[in-house]
């Protein structure tokens, strides 16, 4: 058995003649809560589609499970649990119609954890499921991936819809789910304090590109934001690589770095800096840092 | 598997009650003229005249199942759910094709059953098999155009563009059907509509398997 | 099994094809009934005088009698196409074929009153019902239901196995006839026993005559007695007129007027008429149940491309053929003589003493395959060839009129008949030209009637007719039969070269590109709008080397084989990945391809 539940190989994505995805590598480890970050219109969705046989790649290869994602067989997708951007449920069926659906369906049905959800969340049998709000049909659908007591979880934008209770009941959710044993999940939100609270390791989308794949702790790590005073003005080029944003006003520089370390920390120096301190960052920071447009580094 | 084929005939059981209505609207029609004419004198020429679009409108009813069909999971995104499910794309396309037969075989099997009792009756008429293994041919051939028809809904009820699993499929059906003047009810017909079928469920299953949900 | 069916499903070659006899199938419908709406319009254009023949006088009748001189017109013998394309539909072979007489039943005869013959398979015997008029012993008269079981042993009232069993019997069909069953006598010829029966109804005796020799001029009849390829449809194609006589000169003489009769009974007086396989038309002697000699052969009308020699039964759409028999009565009082018709012997107040049936000749009629031409042949006892006639049109240049066969006529000289010409030659073209050059080749191989309702071989097409022309120079027939499929030939071109230039824009490899082009070239526009259907549906781009179009889905342009690169996107220059990767913004280096043919 493979220890990674999801690979990717150089998966290439376009639609239309744009490129979406440009020669992304991803292994998501088993036992891993992996968080999946990117803008809108990144290609998040597109990458959790392919990997679940919804989506033709343009060209490389994704691994779900040890099979291929074009040869996903029924009993493979029976130990995964999915839950869509939107909410893809069937609009015009009654809730208990598909719930029976699903049930009927699925290879395994923990019966007492579904109805403990369902009670939880207060969703009605006899509704249809287009009558539901955005915040219901989320918690509908989240039911109904975790009844299925899933090997794999991948969730896209999970909480869109839902109120601060419901989010925070779907964490521990998750939490619940974490600590069984071999559970992976996969998941994507724009939520990034939730994400940061669970997830073991983070990635981050831009420019079609996987820039950032480690666990998060090491992406605090390797990733600052120092604010540098220099005696006179500041120098405007530091001689530093991986630089991802600098900001110059007067003697004052706020430089983000990826991959610090005593190197960068010496050429720094070199430049004799009245004062050098850190600006701590959250995983939100980071992030906005790591996608915001920055004309300035295009790469020579 | 029964689970998928129970969810295609209870979304689409408005043609299986269109089916029943107009199988036994044919049943009554075909008693009718069995009880109201002799036979040994003269066949009713007006029943030729009324079946054949009767059975027309049957057969493009069936299209328009297949088309409904396509065109409804894509709009509404249902076989992109049912993927995610313990399924595979193989298993969803053939729990369709399976009800499409169902509907064919709730609007045939009763005609058949019927035609071979009244065929009975009416061979107290003739002391000899007067047209031997007419219901056969005539039902299969009947059946194998109806599954035709259906496939060619198939075809075209995957597109987002409501037209052309409307339009494509009207004009498709309209080119086939007159296939049955042309070569009858013999063993031609059964190769051509055979060899049709087969190639028109190859190209769909192509297409669902690739194709993105 | 589940692997098969997904590897067949996905394989592009099994697609194409797939999508091809899709295609192929649904072409061929409209184009099918574009070809039969002209050729019905061509044929319901044909004036009248086009569609028939005569032969006056006929040739057949002694001379003491044609030359009588109170004859005023002469006896006359006339043939009309009368042949309804429609009926050569499907659908309505389907049915015809089954009524009683049809070639799918085995029912014979079937009248409403009660009276009927069929052919039993399970016992192998003919099983016959009908009315007897029989008289009570009260002297009322009554009709008794009687059945009797034909073998080729006896007859009875009740089933019997002694009766033997026939295995594939043909009957005289003429004997469907009211007026001929009235002889009470039924000839039957079973193929596989090979011999002839004759049926004594009077008698109820089966007499069997011997198995036909190698040496007989018929050796696989298909047809005894009434010589007729439509029994229901069609009827009275062939007529005849015998010599007509003042009526006021009726009973000068008190000679025995004979009575000359060639009605639908078909009755060849000692004979009856055989068709053989080959077009030969024997001669059964009723007595003996041998065959005799040769009466004629079915005459091969003239196409737009000439005619052949010979013609086979299949070769066409109709034919009848009618015995001339010289009926003559004699009375004892010679005073009786009668005037009559026919072998209505019980018109006559008083029974002739004696009656005597001279078999005179033939006269056979052939129409061609696509309707358009009948020749109308005369055959003397001796099964000699005396006089042929062909339907013509006589097309007036000025003052001149010259005779046009019928067969070349109907497409040029009927208003719009050019037209309809035209879109027929158009239709044609439109077929795969690889269809049309089998339809030269396979062109006698279809028989007549089902060659109007074939959709993929074109056998009443100008190049088959070319195909079935009398035999010349293979190749400069053959070659001169491609000059009739030339369009469909440019066309195939054309689309072809379209073919292979998109193939290179959209990247498929050398050898599917050929492939490709071959079908094109063989199938013409059904292998076009094949490929149209089943091209990579890719959104091509740019290629930033060679500026061309190439695809996504390859790893290297198949143009110039540079690598990715996609300029739009400008990925920064960092990265923070687990474990030591590089940086590669390159275009990738991996060589998979994705839906690649």
């Amino acid at each position: 058995m493979n220890d990674n539940v999801i690979t990717v190989k150089n998966l290439v994505k376009y639609f239309d003649g744009r490129c979406v995805l440009d020669g992304i590598n991803l292994k998501v480890p088993r036992g891993c809560i992996y968080g999946l970050l990117g803008r809108n219109g990144s290609g998040k969705t597109t990458i959790i589609r392919i990997l679940l046989g919804l989506e033709p790649p343009t060209r490389g290869r994704t691994f779900l499970l040890d099979a291929e994602s074009t040869e996903l067989s029924a009993k493979l997708h029976g130990r995964i649990g999915y839950v869509a951007e939107g909410h893809n449920l069937i609009q015009n069926y009654r809730v208990g119609r598909l719930i029976k659906l699903c049930k009927d369906l699925s290879l395994q049905w923990n019966d007492e954890f579904f109805n403990h959800l369902i009670e939880t969340f207060r969703l009605p049998a006899d509704r249809k499921v287009k009558e539901l709000s955005i915040g219901m049909r989320a918690q509908l659908n989240l039911a109904l991936a975790m009844a299925i007591d899933p090997e794999l979880l991948i969730f896209d934008d999970p909480t869109l819809g839902l109120d601060t209770v419901a989010r925070r009941q779907f964490l521990e959710l998750a939490i619940d789910l974490i600590q069984q044993q071999g559970r992976t999940i996969l998941f994507c939100s724009h939520i990034l304090g939730d994400v940061e609270r669970i997830a073991d390791r983070i990635g981050i989308l831009a420019a079609s590109k996987l820039v950032v794949d480690c666990p998060l702790e090491e992406l605090k790590e390797r990733v600052k934001k120092l604010r540098v005073i220099f005696p006179e003005s500041a120098p405007a080029n530091l001689h530093l690589t991986e630089i991802i944003n600098q900001q110059i006003q007067g003697r004052e520089m706020v430089i983000t770095a990826a991959n610090w370390n005593k190197q960068k920390q010496t050429i720094l120096e070199t430049f004799k800096p009245s004062s050098c301190t850190e600006i701590p960052m959250s995983l939100e920071d980071i992030f906005i840092e790591c996608t915001k447009p920055n004309p300035e580094y295009i790469e020579s | 598997m029964f689970a998928l084929i129970k969810r295609e005939v209870r979304d689409h059981i408005v043609y299986f009650i269109g089916a029943a209505a107009f199988s036994a609207v044919f049943i009554i029609m075909a008693i009718s003229i069995l009880h109201n004419y002799d036979l040994r004198r003269q066949p009713p020429a007006f029943s030729i005249v009324l079946g054949i679009p009767a059975i027309t409108i049957v057969i493009f009813g069936i299209c328009a199942m297949g088309s409904t069909q396509m065109y409804l999971d894509r709009t509404r995104k249902i076989s992109a759910l049912l993927s995610t499910l313990a399924i595979s794309r193989n298993r969803i396309l053939l729990a369709r094709i399976i009800t499409g037969i169902l509907a064919i075989l709730t609007l045939l099997v009763p005609l058949i059953i019927t035609a071979v009792i009244l065929m009975r009756f009416v061979s107290f008429l003739f002391p000899f098999p007067m047209f031997p293994g007419i219901v056969f041919n005539i039902s299969v051939t009947v059946f194998l155009m109806a599954f035709a028809c259906y496939c060619i809904g198939l075809q075209a009820g995957w597109n987002s563009n409501p037209l052309t699993p409307s339009l494509g499929a009207l004009c498709l059906t309209c080119i086939l059907l007159p296939l049955i003047i042309v070569k009858g009810f013999g063993l031609h017909i059964l190769v051509i509509l055979v060899l049709f079928i087969v190639a028109s469920l190859l190209r769909t299953w192509h297409t669902f398997m690739t194709t993105s949900l | 099994m589940k692997t098969l069916i997904k590897g067949l499903a996905l394989n592009y070659p099994v697609k194409v094809f797939a999508t091809g006899l899709v295609v192929l199938v649904l072409l061929s419908l409209p184009l099918f009934w574009m070809r039969f709406t002209c050729e019905t319009s061509l044929f319901f254009r044909m004036s009248n005088e086009a569609k028939g023949v005569s032969i006056a006088p006929s040739l057949l009748v002694p001379d003491e009698l044609e030359k009588d001189p109170n004859v005023v017109s002469p006896s006359r013998a006339s043939a009309n196409i009368r042949y309804q394309r429609p009926m050569s539909l499907g659908i309505f072979d389907y049915f015809i074929a089954r009524l009683p007489g049809g070639r799918f039943t085995n029912v014979y005869l079937f009248k409403s009153y009660g009276e009927w013959m069929y052919f039993d398979i399970k016992t192998g015997q003919l099983v016959h019902s009908y009315l007897e008029e029989q008289v009570m012993p009260d002297k009322t008269p009554f009709r008794k239901k009687v059945q009797l079981y034909i073998g080729p042993e006896g007859v009875s009232e009740t089933a019997d196995k002694a009766l033997g069993r026939f295995i594939n019997p043909i009957i005289d069909h003429g004997w469907t006839d009211v007026m001929q069953r009235q002889s009470r006598e039924l000839m039957i010829f079973d193929k596989k026993l090979r011999c002839f029966f004759k049926i004594d109804f009077n008698q109820r005796t089966t007499t069997k005559g011997p198995k036909i020799g190698k040496e007989s001029p018929v050796q696989k009849p298909i047809k005894i007695g009434r010589l007729s390829k439509n029994l229901w449809l069609f009827e009275d194609h062939l007529s005849w007129i015998p010599p007509q006589i003042k009526s006021s000169d009726k009973n000068q003489s008190n000679k025995p007027i004979p009575i000359i009769q060639t009605y639908l009974n078909h009755d060849a007086g000692p004979y009856l008429l055989v068709l053989d396989e080959s077009g030969e038309i024997g001669l059964l002697d009723k007595e003996s149940l041998t065959i005799a000699g040769v009466s004629g052969r079915l005459p091969a009308p003239e196409t737009y491309f000439g005619s052949k020699s010979t013609v086979r039964p299949r070769d066409l759409l109709d034919y009848e053929v009618l015995p001339l028999i010289l009926t003559t009565y004699f009375f004892e009082d010679p005073e009786e003589v009668r005037m009559a018709f026919g072998d209505m012997s019980y018109f006559f107040k008083r029974k002739p003493s004696r009656v005597e049936k001279n078999y005179l000749g033939i006269f056979a009629t052939g129409v061609s395959r696509d309707g358009s031409a009948l020749a109308l042949t005369v055959f003397d006892e001796k099964g000699k060839e005396i006089e042929s006639e062909y339907t013509k049109f006589n097309k007036q240049e000025g003052l001149r009129t010259t005779p046009v066969n019928s067969g070349k006529a109907v497409f040029f000289e009927a208003p719009w008949a050019s037209t309809l010409t035209i879109g027929k030659y158009l239709a044609e073209n439109l077929h795969p030209p690889i269809l049309s050059i089998a339809s030269y080749f396979t062109a006698s191989a279809f028989e007549a009637d089902a060659g109007h309702r074939a959709l993929f071989f074109l056998p009443n097409s100008f190049i088959a007719m070319k195909g079935r022309e009398r035999p010349v120079n293979f190749a400069e027939r053959f070659f001169s039969a491609l000059w009739l499929i030339l369009p469909s030939i440019i066309l195939a071109i054309l689309l072809s070269i379209r073919v292979s230039k998109d193939a290179v824009v959209v990247g498929l490899s050398e050898n599917t590109r050929l492939y490709w082009i071959i079908g094109t070239l063989a199938f013409g526009l059904t292998a076009y709008i094949t490929y149209r259907l089943t091209r990579p549906k890719i959104t091509l781009l740019t290629c930033q080397n060679c500026g061309r179009p190439r695809r996504p889905d390859m790893a290297k342009c198949h143009r110039c084989g540079s690598k990715w690169n996609v300029p739009e996107l400008i990925p920064p220059a960092w990265r923070v990945l687990n474990g030591t990767e590089q940086i590669d913004d390159s275009s990738t280096t991996d060589e998979e391809k994705t839906g690649v043919e």
